[in-house]
């Protein structure tokens, strides 16, 4: 086994609590840390465990919100929810990225990934959009999100935004697809989708624009690397082609979903 | 006369063991298969690995393969546009061609990396060769 030197001296407490200790206690710590990185590797190499959908569950009377709500209107790891910035007068659409939906690392990762791998602007703009809806809401969230962007941008990434959700239960490796472990953990590892969506997948299956929501569900990475430096920079010039900004600012625009635009500006509001 | 068959066979092995760990470049990028193993949960991190982790998991009837590839950025690696390598093709010994969710993403943006692709095949099934863009790799070498 490698012990990595600095690790170990840091997990005494630094340099100075290894001086202060005498030949016999470095021979049990070292002793005692090697034991506990052994039994580090031997959980890595223990197949996961998932729970069933019995088990997740049962979880839903040990919380006190409901898992479906918006991100915006829960604390985060059940703390006391903070006070939010303002929206500008006229909220675009990269206000709303930086005050609401922000770190939206996913999201920014998926477009990033899709950039790089060479997808078309409507998909790069899917991928950035497909999920910032969840801030709002979490349940049937590809609906609710192509509901939100509709009136501004192409019809095509709308369709993606919307059909992801349900493309994302049925692995296609001929198209890069797998079925994620991820949604073994939160759905239960016994899960089968309602009918509402196996309907919608057969209906997909033989749809000409079968591509647009399957490359978004390819690019979707629920696992990414929260080291990796992602920002909206790459994405200004598609926003700019393909996301139409109303003038009066996101909200204000009596398009079909300024609602909830407005509702994702002042979530604090009673009514 | 089965002496003589033997000696083919072994002859055959060796020649595959050779062709599997042999080197192969494509458009400056140098390529090397140095390994084939099961796994029952696998990374399907991008080539090079990037930022997506996320895993397969083995399911009933069906079993993971790994096949590690090993990268070398030569000099005369010349980028292509996003998207234009594709993913490798693992084929079995009855001609079924199987699909990796592991791409590529920015070939060359580090001299020297190793990428894992991960087949989900039936249970049972061995991998035979590799395709990666026009190179070659038969895996059916013992030790690969």
């Amino acid at each position: 086994m490698e012990i990595d030197r600095r690790a170990f001296i840091a997990s005494l407490g630094g340099p100075a609590a290894v001086a202060l200790m005498d030949h016999e206690a470095k021979a049990e710590a070292l002793e005692h840390y090697m034991e506990d990185k052994l039994d580090e590797m031997v959980a890595a190499q223990q197949p996961e465990k998932f729970p069933t959908v019995a088990e997740i569950e049962a979880q839903i009377e040990t919380r006190p919100f409901r898992r479906g709500t918006g991100s915006v209107f829960t604390g985060a790891r059940g703390q006391n929810v903070k006070k939010i910035e303002p929206m500008p007068d006229k909220p675009t659409l990269q206000d709303f990225f930086r005050l609401r939906f922000a770190p939206a690392n996913h999201v920014l990762q998926s477009a990033t990934r899709a950039m790089k791998t060479g997808m078309s602007e409507e998909i790069i703009l899917a991928c950035l959009l497909h999920d910032c809806v969840l801030s709002l809401i979490k349940p049937d969230h590809g609906w609710w999100g192509a509901q939100l962007f509709e009136p501004y941008i192409p019809e095509k990434s709308a369709f993606a935004i919307r059909y992801h959700q349900t493309l994302r239960f049925y692995p296609d490796t001929e198209a890069g697809y797998e079925y994620p472990d991820q949604y073994y953990r939160i759905f239960g590892h016994d899960y089968t989708p309602p009918k509402y969506i196996e309907d919608t997948y057969k209906m997909l299956k033989n749809h000409k624009w079968y591509m647009e929501p399957r490359l978004v569900t390819v690019n979707d990475l629920y696992a990414f690397d929260p080291n990796a430096k992602v920002s909206i920079e790459p994405f200004e010039d598609i926003i700019g082609r393909h996301f139409k900004q109303p003038k009066e600012g996101l909200g204000y625009d009596n398009s079909s979903s300024a609602h909830m635009w407005r509702t994702l500006a002042r979530p604090d509001n009673p009514l | 006369m089965l002496k003589a068959f033997r000696a083919y066979l072994l002859l055959a092995a060796l020649a595959a063991a050779a062709q599997a760990g042999k080197a192969q470049t494509v458009n400056g990028l140098q390529m090397t298969v140095s390994g084939v193993k099961l796994m029952e949960k696998a990374g399907l991190r991008d080539c090079p690995p990037g930022t997506n982790t996320v895993n397969a998991v083995q399911r009933p009837g069906d079993q993971l393969s790994v096949v590690t590839v090993a990268f070398k950025v030569l000099p005369d690696f010349k980028p292509r546009p996003p998207g234009t390598m594709k993913r490798p093709v693992a084929t079995a010994a009855d001609g079924t061609a199987y699909n990796t969710s592991v791409q590529f993403v920015d070939v060359g943006s580090v001299p020297e990396y190793s990428c894992d692709f991960v087949y989900r095949i039936p249970s049972g099934t061995v991998l035979k060769t590799l395709q990666i863009e026009d190179a070659k790799f038969d895996l059916s070498a013992p030790d690969k």
